[in-house]
């Protein structure tokens, strides 16, 4: 590892590949000529994956595959594993990994928003030090991140869920595998008695990285979780959306699909969320 | 799967007919299938393409010196280094103009890609350098852009030397405006196709060198080996200099019957007197090689109170890019066919194709036939509505008879089974599935349509094939046909196997060699079976009229009593008397008999129509379908899933009931790709899909089973009274789907594709009602 | 990188051991199909999403043109000439030729490998899973049907059994 870092902090320009599924496309297209490649594959204690706490610990290594079939992951987070089984195709998942969605940033990407949803914690390190971010801060722009030269991601912290925990995940893409057009994912806690404690919800595909509907979340929390409450939630957050109009979708429908994902994910997180005690997120 | 039409008489045939397994699948399985980009020679250079970035532009200096002096680059060559800089068109096939298409750009670039040199290297990292070395500058210049606009009269001219009208078909029968004054139900609606691309899985690719003789050489993923003509004109060699081999194509789909790759890795080898191998980037292909046209359609359909039409007067309007390559035929079969397998007494059809600075647009699987499909049958439905009548029903009304008059005036000489083949493919869906979710609407829809198989008959259409007897009596097919994956070759065999009775596996093919097999011209518009497969069977029968006398007498009986099966000549009703074929054959040269020849196939011919009214022969014959579809809309998102999809269509004679199908099923989904999701986008001539990522062609989870049916009527015009069917299955599933889409959430689409969000923008822009019920039309 | 000294790559080929140079920015896909002549692998797209490069890395179906030939070593490698033994062809190939799964046959080695680790994990999918499974592998030929009906009618009869002749 230190041996990674100090490569990394001696070659500003070198390019870390980890499962190369965005890396290579873009060279294979002429897009990127990096004059270094850092190949990070080999790196131990990167793929592991550990409870911690109530919460995961997640190796920034750990691939798509894995994240969508380990028992752990689904039990735990099964948003997490109903993510990454909506990425790409299955050649992809078994090379891609948490930590390259993560650092590649792409605003439609399933795993970025799932992250900011989750308000899961990036673990960074350096040669000669690390640090912590939320996910939330970590996604700065279009494809953008906090990651300074040389820094490297390791790993993601999801903090445990609290019992009475429901998530959902809607998505519009065009075919399955596509990058979504929108997609939603929402986290709500109940007090075991159909009210809300806590809601969490992030737009992806409306902005230059994954979106946190504050107001929707302000709407919900401390109130009845009845379908009236859901959907004002739901009409609040075309107006907190910036999307741009590209060849895929105007920014009109996107704002209109925000609105339907929104919807869908906050209606599944409610069902999923069972009065009783110690069931997860 | 294939049941008969009333009236058909069942077949009795060995060969023709059944299931047989193609032989070149079962090399495909085992990865041993050469295609073109597995071709390795020693020495072999990596060829590339310097494309231009603008649309319009004038190129006011263009530089390689630096190119040439890398390390590992063999050749840079520019417009100057090509003997014959252009490739000489006659566009309509009628002598009526002609154009000139530069190989490489000179002065001047019309579409965004357009070459503008050759580079040959030792890798493709080499070669890629050496583009990038050369240097271009571009003044840019306005362009034509829209297809409309191309038609102003005073806007900017793609060629400087002529308008940008590049052809105007026109079809005039009856009298229009009267009918329509007499109508009780008029339609007005325009239609709007998009470019599509063809999409196959294997890019253009082609190994291009010179062969002891001198003789250039190119192995290439082509549809039409008869290019070595236009090869040998652009190096300024004699014809029988050049020889194009075609090996199986990964998909051709009409995208690989232009050439592609030829001439530019002719070029690279002749000149370098080295093996050159060039194979398109994914994205240089979605980038620059034609496309379908898109069409915009303007229909205005009448039709009496009881739903027979009356009249219908159509204007069509196709983007052809900058230079003609096959859009005047592409606009020709949509006028010919505009208004579908329907009996109109009046007619009135302009038929337009326009230069623009557009990416070029060329073949495509269904050729204009596809187009206007979605067209006539939208009229069909709305009329429908209208009326007060059910989608089945106007159709039945209308659908053309053996001997109707087509509205070229000709008379349909084989038999229309539209009514059984609806039947069919409506009978299929079985029960309304229910909604997946209460945002789900369920919806059913039906297209019919017809497409031509054959060329116009005006071409003087022909193909050869040579069949022979080795010793052993095994047999050889030698015919210049190209396989495209739709099993071309393997059917020769299947017919071969019928006349002579030869088993299948005792038969090899030899295809696709200008110089070795008898040409046969090229695999498109639907031509192969109807030519190729009549070739082999007269060839078969003249071989075996020959050899039938020599087998009766020695097997001491009559002639009528022999019989050619299993690899033996017998005695029909005496099973022992029996001898191997290879008897036969020795003693047909004993007595000096041939046991192999040389024969051809003359497609039909006749005079050119009429220029001002479209009146005359057109195309040999068409084959008829259906397809009836299901499907559920997300009201919420407008998403539109297939759940159901029934493919109908009366291919004559299934010669291989298997392929029929195969056929049937592919081409049925790629035109569900197009009606739903397909799109190659441009914005003022720069093309905004160029990562396969981008362009959505259907996976396996986008559609359903697709059920093929096939009718059998016993009247064709290919071998065993076959009808074509490569191109036929695209047509029906844009209209049909856009049907279902309307019986879902009762908005009628008019623009190609149906994505969610113009779905979507549908229903919110319909007028508020009830919650919609499916009207249950089929 | 291009210009960087090439590599010596050792891998397992097919239950072979193989041992090329490769420079560092080349693919397992160039690698194989270029050095080693493997050219059943085929290029498609580059991009990672038409499959026709498909091979299996230790098992686990991967886009070839996205890994670098050097990130091979010392795994294993198979395309779809190491399925099914010498001379006989697997039941996903016999499958194919009977159903006639294949029309172009470009998409088909791809196919046939993801449809063999699919089988491999999953002996009775239903068509709804086939389809889900072999969503990433473009066919612009066949419309999938026949495909689908070909996996399923191996499905149940596992890895390692013995295949027909693979003469035609």
């Amino acid at each position: 590892m230190d041996e990674t870092l100090a490569l990394l902090a001696r070659l500003p320009e070198a390019k870390i590949l980890a499962g190369g599924q965005s890396l290579l496309p873009m060279m294979n297209l002429g897009l990127a000529h990096p004059g270094a490649v850092v190949d990070v594959n080999g790196l131990p204690g990167l793929e592991t994956v550990t409870e911690d706490g109530g919460g995961l610990r997640l190796g920034a290594l750990v691939r798509h595959r894995t994240l969508e079939t380990s028992p752990l992951i689904r039990r735990r987070c099964p948003v997490l594993a109903e993510a990454a089984s909506l990425i790409g195709n299955i050649r992809v998942r078994h090379r891609g990994t948490l930590g390259g969605s993560l650092a590649h940033a792409d605003p439609a990407a399933e795993l970025p928003l799932v992250a900011v949803a989750l308000g899961a914690t990036l673990e960074i390190r350096r040669l000669g030090g690390s640090r912590e971010v939320s996910a939330a801060e970590f996604f700065r722009g279009y494809l953008l991140t906090d990651l300074a030269p040389g820094e490297m991601l390791t790993g993601v912290r999801i903090p445990a869920s609290p019992p009475a925990t429901g998530y959902g995940l809607a998505e519009l893409v065009r075919r399955a595998g596509d990058f979504a057009i929108v997609a939603a994912c929402a986290v709500i806690t109940t007090d075991g008695a159909g009210a809300c404690r806590h809601a969490s919800l992030a737009i992806g595909g409306v902005g230059p990285h994954p979106l946190v509907m504050r107001r929707a979340e302000a709407l919900l929390a401390g109130g009845p979780l009845t379908d009236r409450r859901l959907a004002e939630a739901a009409d609040a957050v075309p107006g907190e959306v910036a999307p741009e109009s590209d060849v895929h979708a105007t920014a009109a429908y996107r704002r209109a699909m925000a609105r339907v994902m929104a919807s869908r994910a906050l209606a599944q997180a409610r069902a999923r969320a069972a009065p009783g005690p110690g069931r997860p997120a | 799967m294939t049941r008969r039409a009333p009236g058909e008489h069942p077949a009795p045939f060995r060969i023709v007919g059944r299931p047989l397994p193609r032989f070149d699948v079962a090399d495909k399985v085992q990865g041993t299938t050469l295609y073109a980009a597995d071709w390795r020679l020693p020495g072999m250079l990596a060829g590339r393409i310097l494309r231009a970035v603008y649309p319009s532009a004038r190129i006011r200096r263009i530089s390689v010196e630096k190119a040439r002096a890398l390390p590992g680059v063999a050749a840079v060559l520019t417009a100057d280094d090509v003997p014959q800089n252009a490739l000489h068109e006659d566009p309509t096939g009628l002598g009526l103009s002609s154009f000139a298409t530069p190989v490489l750009a000179a002065d001047r670039v019309r579409y965004q890609g357009e070459p503008l040199a050759l580079v040959a290297a030792e890798s493709e990292v080499l070669a890629q350098a050496a583009l990038e070395a050369i240097e271009v500058e571009y003044e840019p210049l306005p362009g034509v852009f829209d297809a409309g606009a191309a038609l102003a009269p005073d806007g900017p001219r793609v060629h400087p030397d002529r308008e940008n009208l590049l052809i105007h078909w026109k079809l005039r029968q009856g009298d229009v405006e009267g009918a329509f004054r007499r109508a009780a139900a008029i339609v007005e609606r325009t239609y709007r196709t998009q470019r599509v691309d063809h999409a196959a899985l294997e890019p253009e690719a082609a190994v291009a060198w010179v062969d002891g003789d001198g003789v250039v050489t190119i192995r290439a993923a082509t549809q039409v080996i008869e290019h070595f003509r236009e090869i040998a004109e652009i190096l300024r060699l004699p014809h029988n200099k050049v020889r194009v081999q075609a090996p199986f194509l990964g998909g051709g789909f009409g995208g690989k019957e232009d050439m592609t790759v030829e001439p530019y890795a002719a070029l690279l080898a002749w000149k370098t007197r080295r093996p050159v191998r060039m194979v398109w980037t994914r994205q240089e292909s979605l980038l620059a090689r034609p496309k379908r046209h898109p069409f915009t359609m303007s229909y205005k359909t009448g039709a009496t109170e009881d739903g027979r039409l009356v009249a219908q007067e159509i204007s069509l309007l196709a983007d052809a890019g900058p230079y003609p390559l096959l859009s005047p035929r592409v606009v020709f079969a949509a006028l010919v066919v505009g208004c579908g397998p329907y009996r109109v007494p009046n007619v009135k059809i302009d038929a337009r194709a326009v230069f623009t600075n557009n990416v070029p647009t060329s073949a495509m699987r269904g050729f204009g036939a596809m187009q206007v499909t979605f067209a006539y049958e939208s009229q069909m439905d709305l009329l429908a509505d209208q009326l007060g009548i059910s989608a089945l029903e106007i159709r039945s009304r209308n659908f053309l008879r053996k001997g109707d008059r087509l509205p070229t005036g000709e008379a349909l000489e084989t038999q229309a089974a539209l009514p059984h083949i609806t039947a069919r493919a409506v009978e299929a869906l079985g029960e309304r599935s229910r909604p997946s979710a209460p945002s789900g609407r369920v919806g059913r829809g039906i297209a019919c349509n017809m497409q031509p198989y054959g060329r116009t008959v005006w071409f003087r259409d022909r193909a050869q094939a040579w069949i022979g007897f080795e010793a052993d009596g095994a047999l050889v097919i030698r015919a210049g046909v190209t396989d495209l994956g739709g099993g071309q070759a393997a059917s020769l065999a299947q017919l071969a196997a019928e006349v002579l009775g030869v088993s299948p596996d005792r038969i090899a093919v030899h295809i696709g060699d200008s110089a070795l097999t008898p040409l046969a011209g090229g695999t498109f518009a639907t031509r192969q079976l109807y030519m190729s497969g009549n070739a082999v069977v007269k060839a078969a029968g003249e071989l075996r009229a020959m050899m039938i006398p020599v087998a009766a007498s020695l097997l001491e009986a009559a002639e009528p009593d022999v019989q050619f099966a299993d690899n033996h000549a017998g005695v029909i009703g005496a099973p022992k008397r029996t001898i191997a074929l290879a008897r036969v054959v020795k003693e047909c040269g004993r007595r000096g008999i041939p046991t192999a020849l040389l024969s051809g196939f003359q497609g039909e011919h006749a005079a050119p129509i009429d220029l001002e009214t479209g009146q005359g022969r057109t195309f040999p014959d068409y084959t008829f379908g259906c397809h009836a579809v299901e499907v559920e809309v997300d009201a919420e998102t407008g998403a539109v899933r297939v759940l159901k999809l029934a493919a109908c269509h009366d291919v004559g004679r299934a010669i291989n009931p298997q392929s029929v199908e195969g056929q049937i099923q592919g081409g049925a989904v790629m035109g569900a790709g197009q009606a739903l999701m397909e799109e190659v986008a441009l914005e003022a001539g720069i093309n905004l899909t160029t990562l396969f990522a981008g362009y959505l062609i259907p996976t396996a989870m986008d559609v359903p089973d697709v059920r093929p049916l096939v009718v059998e009527s016993g009247e064709g015009k290919g071998p065993f009274s076959a009808r074509g069917i490569g191109e036929p299955p695209t047509g029906p599933p844009p209209a049909a789907v856009a049907a279902a889409i309307q019986d879902a959430v009762g908005v009628r689409l008019t623009d190609l594709p149906m994505t969610p969000e113009r779905v979507f923008d549908a229903v919110r822009a319909r007028p508020a009602r009830p919650e919609h019920e499916a009207r249950g039309k089929v | 990188m291009a210009g960087a000294a090439p590599l010596r790559v050792r891998f397992v080929l097919n239950g072979s051991s193989v041992d090329v140079w490769a420079a560092p920015h080349e693919t397992l896909l160039a690698v194989l199909r270029d050095t080693l002549g493997a050219t059943e692998v085929k290029y498609g797209c580059g991009e990672g999403v038409c499959g026709t490069c498909t091979v299996l890395l230790d098992g686990a179906p991967i886009n070839a043109c996205l890994l670098l030939a050097v990130q091979a070593a010392g795994r294993a490698v198979t395309t779809v000439k190491g399925l099914g033994a010498e001379g006989h062809l697997h039941p996903l190939q016999r499958a194919f030729v009977a159903h006639e799964a294949a029309q172009c046959g470009f998409c088909t080695p791809g196919m046939l490998l993801v449809a063999h680790a699919f089988l491999a994990d999953h002996p009775g999918p239903t068509r709804d899973e086939i389809r889900s499974a072999i969503a990433g592998n473009l066919c612009r030929c066949t419309g999938y049907t026949r495909i689908v009906d070909a996996i399923e009618a191996c499905a149940g009869t596992g890895k390692g059994a013995r295949g027909e002749p693979a003469s035609r």
